[in-house]
């Protein structure tokens, strides 16, 4: 009796999960976006005679029906919970948590992607800047990674090698070197980016040498959202939202934000508060990913002007270099085509920063 | 369709459950064959009519050769049947390597085919002929029905990675089968442990095996996980599949065949291939090799019968010569075995394990490798014979990120978790009543949970 009861009891747990997540992903209410991940979610398949007889519906069918499955969130956490809990894998889909933060494992150094960075430093270099007088930096942000990995023995790149690699082949800049000013505590946990609030001395450092003394008074105001970082949503675990904080004065409010992503000029403000409130609340630096922007100073200590090279870590830096420099003008070559730069921007005597994370130059098949 | 995808557990499944059991008895095989051919055309829509025009040359086969028993024509037929089958598999598996081959030696350059291969060809071919060979040989009698025939061939919790289920073994359920609670449950049972099989254990150790071949900081001791993380992800992949196969059915009242029985416990390769594929090795026994006359014939045709069966068996597996050179990889050790080592290993049965777990882990090296230059660098490797490190940081962390899943594969590869279970469903039996509907629940959600995280989940069977 009791053996029949237990067979019982095992078809109806296995025969409810079924139904109730069956009936669940057939009727249940469909979303277009996960704000968890950042992307837009499969649409049901279009389905017609080509699309069946060539497998299309049934493979975009597939993608669907994974995008959709209720309490897809909590069952990639439950995943996450499992790879790092229970079977006590180091990573989950390359991300891990150590001591409360989230990390992407960065274990392979890519030649080709070095390569591939530095060739288009190269190119830029010898279009736009080799007969001007500007003047030339190149500076690397490590990623979390570099830090975690430290402490823990986890697998991963040789940071030295990608530095001296990066440096070797960038021979026509002056390096700036800012590892040692930054630890893990300058990151949010949940999150690829470092704080603004405590880089400042990361511009101090760059802006000094530059030739510029970036020592201006800040007041730092606190985002009232929570702020989910990337890597919350990827890992998909119940961890706490970091608090993200900027920093602000007259100068920097003063200034003349311009944004060029739709190639018309755009006026825009150095801390955008409508993205604050929006997916990604790291956007609310200089509008998030921008293929330019540019920066105008009326209360500039100089006449000095500033291009930066950069990726998103350039966006919470740029503004704390602001108070030196009239104009900074700031090129993403992941949204916009090396060869246009000089469609946009024209090179004389300024300072050129090149800045980029360890993250981007290692796989930067993205620069244009 | 994969057993282990959601569109199969949360679409296909339910709503073959609800058919399958509203309908009434007699028309259960309709339902079978119908919705069997849907989860057939869902991956492969094309080549639906191909397994249909396979199963109405069985059946039209089967009836003429019962019709012209003990008469030239039932032979006639029976040929007729296995060069139909065998055209059909030789021309969508084996066409491109004949092709390849031919250029290669005569340095002729013939267009390649480029076929796709058809999902499960390799599986119903053998089935169907199995049954007309069946029928030839008065075991079965040929099925009037054409439902039920049809139902049996393309039935799909075996149609795509087996077991292979020989008619004769569920002719009789095919009429007429029981469906009771206590098989439903033990069918879900079956079907969870491999699901869970294939999602927590194959998979992950399917990455492991990926890591390595992509792995630029080889070692030798990476080289053995390689060969250990393939070896128990093909173990796991395919003995999960077919638990699957064997729950699903259970849940709709068939008993098919075992198809594995812990073969990394063997002492021998001769009991290895007693354990491992089974419903493979017993076809291969049934309609090659004793038909060759097995080894009552003399020791030089016996060892030809073994070589023959062997390299058929590796060729089955994929149109590559490492899957022969895998077969007579086999058929070497068999002969060794029969010749010098039988005794032996039966007397020194540590001796014995040690040497079937390497042997067969170098096998699956063979087996899995892309190209024959991988296989002999990783061979080489493990053997210290590449000049590579001991032991890279890459391969120690590696092995620490994996250390709890390999154990647990080691250890979930023995009868060992098997017989701890049912010791414990004898003593406690009021808390193993519990504790199952529980951890049928936890594995179902939690590889439920992989499902939904992982998009790309291919089953390594599927090109066979």
């Amino acid at each position: 009796m009791k053996y029949n009861i237990k067979n019982l009891a095992s078809i109806i747990t296995a025969g409810a999960i079924i139904s109730a997540f069956s009936l669940w992903s057939v009727f249940g209410t469909k979303s277009d976006f996960s704000e968890s991940e950042r992307r837009v979610l499969a649409k049901f398949p279009e389905a017609n005679a080509e699309t069946v007889l060539s497998g299309r519906f049934m493979s975009d069918f597939e993608t669907y029906a994974l995008d959709h499955f209720p309490m897809r969130d909590t069952f990639r956490g439950i995943k996450s919970a499992s790879v790092l809990g229970v079977f006590r894998q180091s990573e989950t889909n390359g991300l891990y948590v150590q001591d409360g933060y989230l990390a992407k494992a960065e274990k392979q150094l890519s030649d080709e992607m070095l390569n591939h960075a530095a060739e288009r430093f190269q190119y830029i270099y010898d279009t736009f800047l080799k007969d001007t007088e500007t003047n030339l930096y190149f500076s690397i942000v490590p990623d979390k990674h570099y830090f975690l990995s430290k402490e823990s023995n986890r697998l991963a790149v040789d940071y030295e090698r990608l530095v001296s690699e990066m440096r070797n082949k960038t021979e026509y800049m002056e390096y700036i070197d800012i590892f040692p000013l930054l630890s893990i505590e300058d990151y949010y946990r949940t999150d690829t980016h470092w704080r603004q609030e405590n880089i400042t001395d990361v511009a101090v450092t760059i802006g000094k040498a530059m030739g510029v003394n970036p020592d201006a008074e800040y007041v730092t105001l606190e985002l009232e959202k929570e702020f989910y970082g990337v890597y919350y949503g990827q890992l998909a675990l119940p961890v706490k939202p970091d608090t993200l904080y900027y920093l602000n004065n007259t100068i920097l409010d003063e200034c003349i934000v311009t944004s060029y992503n739709t190639g018309l000029p755009v006026k825009k403000s150095i801390y955008d508060m409508e993205k604050a409130q929006g997916r990604d609340p790291y956007e609310m630096f200089l509008c998030g990913a921008d293929p330019l922007i540019t920066i105008e100073n009326p209360n500039a200590k100089t006449e000095k002007e500033l291009v930066v090279f950069r990726d998103s870590f350039g966006s919470s830096l740029a503004p704390l270099l602001v108070e030196e420099y009239s104009k900074i003008t700031l090129v993403d070559i992941r949204y916009m085509q090396s060869a246009a730069i000089g469609s946009f921007v024209e090179f004389y005597n300024q300072d050129v920063l090149f800045l980029y994370s360890t993250l981007i130059l290692n796989n930067s098949l993205g620069m244009k | 369709m994969l057993f282990s995808s959601i569109s199969f557990l949360y679409y296909f499944f339910p709503a073959v459950l609800i058919l399958y059991f509203a309908v009434p008895k007699m028309l259960k095989n309709t339902v079978l064959l119908l919705t069997s051919l849907a989860f057939y055309a869902w991956g492969e829509p094309k080549y639906v009519i191909l397994m249909i025009i396979s199963v109405i040359c069985g059946y039209v086969c089967g009836l003429l050769i019962e019709k012209y028993r003990e008469k030239n024509a039932a032979k006639l037929t029976l040929l007729a049947s296995c060069v139909i089958s065998l055209g059909m598999l030789g021309y969508f598996k084996y066409a491109d390597f004949f092709i390849t081959n031919f250029n290669t030696v005569t340095r002729l350059s013939i267009s390649l085919l480029k076929l796709a291969l058809p999902i499960g060809i390799s599986f119903y071919t053998f089935q169907i002929l199995s049954y007309t060979v069946d029928v030839y040989r008065g075991i079965v009698p040929a099925q009037r029905n054409p439902i039920n025939l049809a139902a049996y061939v393309t039935m799909f919790p075996q149609l795509i990675a087996g077991p292979i289920v020989r008619y004769s073994d569920v002719a009789r359920q095919l009429d007429s089968r029981t469906h009771s609670v206590d098989k439903a449950a033990e069918g879900v049972r079956r079907f969870i442990f491999g699901l869970s099989k294939k999602i927590f254990i194959a998979n992950i150790l399917g990455e492991l095996a990926g890591l390595f071949l992509y792995s630029k900081q080889q070692s030798v001791v990476f080289c053995w996980i390689y060969a250990a993380a393939y070896s128990l992800q093909i173990y796991f992949d395919f003995s999960g599949y077919s638990d699957m196969a064997v729950g699903l059915g259970k849940i709709l009242g068939f008993d098919f065949m075992e198809n594995f029985n812990y073969p990394y416990i063997s002492s021998s390769i001769t009991e290895f291939w007693r354990r491992w594929h089974i419903s493979l090795g017993s076809w291969f026994r049934d309609y090659v090799y004793i038909p060759l006359g097995g080894n009552r014939v003399s020791k030089l045709k016996w060892f030809r019968n073994i070589f023959v069966v062997w390299m058929l068996t590796g060729f089955w597996h994929g149109a590559a010569w490492n899957f022969i050179v895998w077969g007579l990889y086999f058929a070497f050790f068999l002969i060794l075995e029969k010749l010098y080592l039988h005794k032996f290993l039966s007397k020194y049965k540590a001796v014995g394990h040690f040497y079937v777990l390497l042997a067969v882990m170098v096998s699956f090296v063979i087996f899995g490798a892309p190209n024959f230059r991988l296989a002999f660098d990783c061979i080489k490797g493990m053997f210290g014979l590449a000049g590579l490190p001991l032991i890279t940081a890459e391969t120690a962390y590696y092995l620490r990120s994996y250390a709890v899943i390999l154990v647990i594969a080691v250890i979930g590869a023995t009868p060992l978790p098997k017989k701890l279970y049912t010791m414990a469903e004898k003593k406690f039996a009021a808390v193993t009543a519990v504790f199952q509907p529980v951890v049928i629940a936890v594995l179902f959600i939690a590889a439920t949970a992989y499902l939904v995280d992982g998009s790309f989940n291919p089953f390594l069977y599927f090109r066979f």
